[in-house]
């Protein structure tokens, strides 16, 4: 078998077309995730005392098991809590209707939650505490110093890290496959069964991650250079 | 299939993959130690500025870092026995373990190149110039004095890429190797229950994880003890 070079432009023409698919299920995940992340890094901070510990445990969980874990639970467990739901109280909604995507968007956002939640922690414990103080100093209650002065902080210096979650979790869409989702390496398994060349199409779909990655990491450094602006003579 | 949660089949289950867990840790041993010594060759010969090993060195991270470790699985699986076909050699019948080692060093390599670079960098320039000063060599004053205190600074981050590493492992079986998630997809196979083999699954995978986490913050501890007491609390 030699690589067929024509065939991997071939390949790049028929997997691009799935891109929006890849790019939509990493997206919610991870602007969703963000919500949660928001909410949680909240509840701990707070410290509310039975609230913080299960949702410790949630982050530590979705931290500390593989993100295919999350998947598989999720499509093997929600369809047997939606059944028994259902049964008790005789609803219409059957597991089986609900589509695979959606299972693979909910496990990528409460896998992107926990991970998100950890960034906006430290991104909020990095700022100076003398910040939230002076805010008080001025007569701002807690939500607008979070609001107008802690929170834009901890953004700007969370941007690097946000980057990394969306290109992980880019790159987790890739687990869709195992449940025959037509995401990008699921149709480069495709292409590569139906026209014998396993490695040219997976040449193919590399170079297409490859490229999100690479845009992805120049936005988010342009992005990062205007918020962090501000911030240039502070020192 | 009726669908309530069997709790003791989890239970049940957990010792036969643990059976399989030397396999996870065959892997992820091999792909760290061999991930440590190649990331820290790219990451000095990154710093040295050669021409044009320096933009190789440079793509070849970024391309690991750019794309998921299922299609670099896949790259590796396919891609070389089509390269030593052509130098004719046949290895179509070579372990897949083989194969997933070597993606996961080729993974691993590009994630402690750029830990190590970080590392050195953050070393006082003046460290390197005092070592010449009391008459080091080039190679002793690093060996002596700069890669002891980088590598104070990147164990943390070397400390995340091995567990990332670890939950990397459980897409070993998606080539057919029979580690802890290979038997898991047995087992379902045997027991049509999967929600809970992966559940049990996932405790193997947590519990692991925790110990781990453990022994890290333990030696991280270990790595500061000449810190002063402020600085080495965070």
């Amino acid at each position: 078998m030699t690589i067929d070079a024509s065939f991997i432009v071939e390949a790049l023409r028929e997997i691009s077309k799935v891109i929006p698919l890849t790019l939509f299920m990493t997206i919610t995940p991870v602007l969703l995730g963000i919500v949660i992340g928001i909410i949680v890094a909240f509840a701990r901070i707070k410290q509310i005392k039975i609230v913080t510990s299960i949702l410790n445990f949630y982050v530590s969980f979705f931290r500390g098991t593989p993100i295919i874990m999350h998947i598989m639970l999720v499509y093997f467990g929600l369809p047997i809590v939606v059944d028994v739901v259902a049964s008790t109280f005789n609803l219409t909604i059957q597991s089986t209707s609900i589509p695979i995507l959606f299972f693979v968007i909910l496990a990528l956002t409460l896998s992107a939650g926990a991970y998100a939640s950890e960034i906006i922690r430290s991104g909020i414990l990095s700022v100076p505490k003398g910040q939230l103080e002076a805010a008080y100093a001025i007569g701002l209650t807690f939500t607008q110093a979070m609001r107008r002065f802690i929170l834009p902080q901890a953004f700007g210096q969370s941007i690097p890290n946000f980057t990394n979650v969306f290109i992980g979790f880019l790159h987790a869409t890739s687990l869709a496959f195992f449940l025959s989702i037509k995401e990008l390496t699921g149709v480069a398994n495709i292409v590569a069964s139906v026209n014998l060349k396993f490695l040219e199409s997976f040449i193919a779909v590399g170079l297409i991650y490859w490229g999100i990655s690479v845009t992805a990491e120049w936005i988010s450094h342009r992005i990062e250079k205007r918020v962090t602006a501000y911030s240039k003579g502070g020192f | 299939m009726d669908n309530n949660f069997d709790v003791v089949l989890i239970a049940k289950v957990i010792p036969t993959l643990l059976q399989y867990l030397p396999v996870t840790f065959e892997i992820l041993i091999f792909s760290i130690l061999f991930g440590i010594v190649l990331g820290l060759v790219l990451a000095i010969l990154k710093l040295l500025h050669i021409p044009i090993l320096k933009h190789i060195i440079t793509i070849y991270i970024s391309y690991i870092r750019g794309t998921p470790i299922l299609v670099q699985l896949f790259l590796v699986f396919y891609g070389i026995p089509a390269l030593l076909k052509l130098i004719h050699i046949d290895v179509t019948r070579m372990d897949a373990m083989y194969f997933v080692i070597i993606t996961y060093t080729l993974s691993n390599t590009a994630a402690f190149a750029e830990i190590f670079r970080a590392a050195i960098l953050t070393v006082d320039r003046g460290q390197m110039e005092a070592a010449y000063s009391v008459g080091l060599s080039g190679t002793q004053a690093f060996m002596r004095i700069v890669f002891p205190q980088a590598i104070r600074v990147a164990f943390p981050n070397i400390a995340n890429t091995m567990i990332s590493s670890l939950k990397d492992t459980s897409l070993a079986f998606s080539i057919g190797v029979m580690d802890m998630v290979g038997r898991g997809e047995t087992l379902i196979a045997s027991t049509t229950r999967a929600f809970e083999i992966y559940v049990a699954l996932s405790i193997v995978y947590y519990v692991i994880v925790i110990i781990l986490e453990k022994i890290f913050t333990f030696n991280e501890r270990y790595f500061n003890r000449y810190m002063p007491k402020e600085l080495a609390s965070h």
